[in-house]
């Protein structure tokens, strides 16, 4: 028998068993490999990359029209007013003879720049008050004053304030979601941080002379990506719909400046005329996709970006 | 020969982790007697607490038995499906008691909702057992939440929310592990007062051979999956066969002479996603045959009571000599034979 | 080991305070004194909320000390020191921690966790060197330089445990404090950390502080134990003094409940329950004495003349 001649002592090194699964991990690679098998995710992702690009170079397509010139007739000269959909105006005109399909793309434009400028500063702003009321105990008191004081202004009130004393433009909108857009941000990056700031790890980097700076930029921070990234993917279709609301109640952007909070408003009053809905819908389905699209996309990424999800 | 209570063989149990697949069991057997203290020794990823957990039917939701059998009371639970099925065993039949008592109870529950009992019946059956598990003043205790109790406490609750419905099996998972070594050797009395009080059959997950050697009338030492050696508490403390039990034993500081080193398992645990080929545990024994590297050990029979999966007891395998540090508790075992 | 009578770390009536919220402030631990002498172990032996950690957190200056004082070659390193000081005790003074698991940054690679420690202090000329250090470190650990670019999440527990040691070590220190540094780890790999920290001793000359629930431990490991109870030292001695002649009745206590793994003794073991109102310091409060040379135990008269005689 041959198994007769294994029956020896095997001369193997032992060593070798510490010598375990090598792999090449990189957190970044990680999380986009895993956030590539989210296919619900990378289609979204895909379709707000579209969009995104599509808004920029619409204009420059052949054959596209000004979202502010009104379209007359060129037999009677009075004006297209709210002409369906069709070969002439893809998504129809509005009540003073506007292109429709133009004023949604220069709106969505408007819209996401107002949306990603404003999720931007609020994350920012938000992390950098966060980390440091979280972390840095002396502050502690002062912030937690400052916040129980903004918090208990509604931000309604304030951002209707603001739009209401500076002159209606995207800055002012922009402004007026930022003044305290930031500071729910901020209380959710303290309430993170206090959960991680006395884990031993951070402990050890104390023990080893690590600067505060340096524990949160290198210890905090990092293990805070998949929820900031999520707070983050959130709060553009969170601005868009402050904007929408500002507009509706009659504060926002002037009409030559189309925004879907002003496409959707129009829309709005149109809403009870079932031939003339084409108006509500199509800005509506914009803003329902981006918002959407957005929100399964962040719920994504911050998965990839926990590394307990990287086996 | 004995019926057993509780009968596991050949049992696989796998879990899908990402599209990959994990063997967490790979071809447990292993028989449980009515009345009898099994201690399940083993490292973390040993797959013990994965082993009892499918007694009850609580394997997480991507876990499933792969292959084999469990039988009990007639009914092989490995074909068991759905909490319906579960329920006339779990708690009833079979309970289970949890490292951490903490989150076994619910904090905003006081320990009288904590009883699955209801009426007044139920408050004095409650009472009842919360001063069997030697819990003082039961009649205010009932009314308090669990972070008024210490941890010591709560595990004596834990364990008798788990007796409220008279089992028959008792599973405890590390149960004292978070616990200091006095308030330890009390919950080990206890469980063993119960034991004898109710005819219990108790199965004790833990790592540490203290906690073993104090319980324990029969023992089962796991690495990666499979029970490797199994027999009573003398034979697996004294005349052990495999080298991880070995190793396990001549790694113990109690053992160990001062100012020198320890013996210590060098390596790490296999990946229990890749196919183990031969023994799981020859890339790190240094008794390893090379037939351990191609075909996997069968169950070698010691005694009646005693068995072990290693070529080494092949009787075409060259004679090893267990390593020196464990000899003295071989000793004892020889001095014990020459008694009886 | 090179014991010698150099006293390198000294705690003195130390209290540790937490306070939450409005209310009192909590003591962990109330006057504790006692000395470390170089290249010795010293073994801090207690049950968990007996206020351990929170000396050995407090020595290394996580936790501020409420009272008392901690010196460090005779200089007190506790409060307001001057900055170069603060430089060398950081720098000399490191902890093991107990948890693997937690104690790692897990989205750091290896070499940033094992050269933080350099990266504060700047204790290198180059990157070149740098690498150079984490790769002896490593190796000193007896794990391969090339694990510098993994991640800790890759390491099982015994060698992410290595992997704090080799940061502690990396910074040169005199003396370091191992909190539970083996509680939370398989039986199989105890084993490795242990002959690891006893092998950089001898290399090194290192002077540890070993805090520890597991008394089989203690006994394997540590030259000389102190026992604690409730934020009080009950009692200290060498460490086979103590096994031998444990005095004070929850040292004894706690001697008796320790596991033996051998079926026949542990099951004839008799555990000797500790009862805290045995003692009647009513009258007579209970100091802290020297019963034999070097075996000190709290006692008031009575107990101490009892204990005396006991050694008789």
């Amino acid at each position: 028998m041959e198994e007769q001649a294994l029956f020896v002592l095997a001369e193997r090194d032992v060593a070798d068993a510490e010598r375990s699964g090598y792999s090449d991990y990189s957190y970044w690679g990680s999380t986009i490999r895993v956030f590539m098998k989210n296919y619900a995710a990378v289609f979204c992702l895909g379709l707000l990359i579209v969009l995104l690009v599509f808004t920029m170079v619409q204009p420059y397509l052949p054959a596209q029209r000004d979202p502010n010139e009104i379209h007359l007739s060129q037999e009677t000269f009075r004006q297209l007013r709210n002409v369906r959909p069709g070969a002439e105006f893809w998504f129809g005109t509005n009540s003073i003879g506007q292109d429709l399909w133009a004023r949604i793309w220069s709106g969505t434009r408007t819209s996401l720049g107002i949306g990603i400028a404003v999720a931007s500063w609020n994350v920012l702003i938000g992390i950098i008050v966060g980390t440091l009321w979280g972390y840095v105990r002396k502050l502690e008191r002062v912030l937690t004053e400052v916040y129980n004081v903004l918090d208990n202004i509604p931000s309604t009130i304030i951002m209707t304030l603001i739009a209401y004393m500076l002159r209606p433009s995207i800055s002012t909108m922009v402004i007026a979601m930022g003044v305290t857009g930031w500071v729910p941000v901020s209380r959710f990056i303290r309430t993170q941080v206090i959960i991680i700031r006395d884990r031993e790890y951070n402990l050890a980097s104390r023990c080893l002379g690590t600067s505060t700076g340096r524990i949160i930029t290198r210890n905090i921070l990092p293990y805070l990506v998949s929820v900031i990234m999520l707070r983050f993917a959130l709060a553009i279709p969170g601005a868009i719909a402050s904007e929408v609301f500002l507009t509706y109640i009659g504060l926002g952007l002037p009409l030559h400046i189309p925004s879907l909070g002003n496409l959707i408003n129009e829309g709005r009053q149109l809403m009870m005329i079932p031939v003339m809905r084409y108006q509500l819908i199509f800005p509506s389905v914009v803003v329902s996709l981006i918002t959407i699209s957005f929100y399964v996309m962040g719920n994504a990424f911050s998965d990839a970006a926990d590394p307990r999800n990287h086996v | 020969m004995k019926q057993p209570l509780l009968s596991v063989a050949d049992l696989y149990i796998k879990f899908s982790l990402r599209g990959r697949v994990l063997t967490a069991i790979r071809g447990a057997s292993l028989d449980l007697y009515a009345g009898e203290t099994l201690a399940i020794v083993g490292e973390s990823g040993s797959g013990k607490t994965v082993l009892t957990k499918s007694f009850v039917g609580m394997l997480d939701a991507n876990g499933w038995v792969d292959a084999g059998f469990i039988r009990f009371a007639g009914q092989d639970l490995a074909k068991y499906r759905g909490d319906g099925q579960w329920r006339t065993i779990r708690g009833k039949k079979i309970a289970m008691v949890f490292q951490d008592p903490m989150t076994a109870l619910n904090p905003l529950r006081t320990v009288e909702l904590h009883t699955p009992l209801r009426g007044m019946a139920a408050k004095d059956r409650a009472i009842e057992l919360l001063s069997q598990v030697g819990i003082a003043l039961p009649e205010q205790r009932y009314h308090q939440y669990p972070h008024e109790f210490s941890g010591g406490m709560r595990q004596r609750v834990v364990i008798a929310i788990a007796m409220s419905c008279s089992p028959q099996i008792l599973i405890c998972d590390e149960p004292t592990t978070a616990l200091d070594v006095t308030i330890q050797a009390q919950i080990l009395d206890l469980i063993r007062r119960l034991q004898t009080e109710y005819n219990l059959t108790v199965i004790y997950i833990t790592h540490d051979l203290g906690v073993v050697a104090n319980v324990a009338s029969r023992v089962a030492v796991m690495y990666a999956g499979e029970i490797v050696e199994c027999g009573t508490s003398r034979e697996i403390f004294y005349n052990a066969q495999h080298p991880y039990t070995w190793a396990l034993l001549s790694s113990l500081p109690q053992l160990g002479i001062k100012g020198q080193p320890l013996f210590s398992i060098r390596g790490t645990p296999p990946n229990l996603f890749a196919e183990i080929k031969g023994d799981a545990y020859a890339p790190r024994n240094s008794y390893a045959l090379e037939i351990d590297f191609v075909k996997r050990p069968p169950c070698f029979q010691v005694s009646p009571t005693h068995y072990a999966r290693t070529w080494l007891l092949d009787p075409r395998a060259p004679k090893v000599e267990p390593p020196a540090t464990i000899k003295h508790l071989r000793a004892k075992f020889v001095e014990g034979a020459l008694c009886k | 080991m090179q014991v010698s009578k150099e006293v390198l770390m000294e705690v003195k009536n130390l209290r540790v305070e937490f306070k939450g919220g409005s209310k009192k402030p909590f003591v962990a631990v109330d006057d504790i004194s006692f000395k470390i002498y170089r290249g010795e172990t010293f073994g801090l032996v207690g049950e968990s909320g007996s206020g351990k950690t929170s000396i050995g957190r407090a020595m290394v200056r996580i936790n501020e000390a409420a009272g008392g004082e901690i010196l460090f070659k005779g200089q007190r390193i506790n409060g307001l020191i001057s900055k170069e000081l603060d430089r060398e005790v950081t720098q000399k003074i490191q902890m093991i921690f107990q948890d693997p698991m937690a104690s790692l940054n897990e989205r750091a690679k290896v070499d940033y966790i094992v050269a933080e420690g350099l990266y504060n202090t700047k204790a290198y000329q180059s990157e070149a060197e740098r690498k150079a250090m984490v790769s002896q470190a490593l190796l000193a650990v007896g794990l391969l330089p090339e694990f510098a670019s993994r991640f800790p999440h890759e390491f099982s527990g015994g060698q992410r445990q290595r992997i704090g040691v080799a940061r502690a070590l990396v910074m040169q220190p005199e003396f370091i404090i191992a909190d539970e540094p083996i509680s939370s780890l398989d039986v199989s790999i105890r084993a490795q950390v242990l002959n690891l920290l006893a092998e950089l001793q001898q290399q090194r000359n290192l002077t540890y502080m070993f805090i520890a629930h597991d008394l089989s431990v203690v006994r394997f490991i540590t030259d000389r134990v102190a026992v604690i109870n409730r934020g009080q030292l009950v009692e200290l001695a060498d460490t086979e003094d103590l096994f031998a002649n444990p005095l004070h009745p929850y040292t004894r206590s706690l001697l008796s409940a320790v596991p033996i793994p051998d079926p026949a003794l542990e099951q004839a073991k008799v555990i000797i329950p500790y009862d805290p109102q045995s003692h009647d310091y009513a009258v007579h409060k209970p100091s802290w004495v020297e019963v034999t040379p070097k075996h000190f135990v709290l006692g008031n008269a009575t107990e101490i003349q009892e204990y005396r005689q006991r050694l008789a």
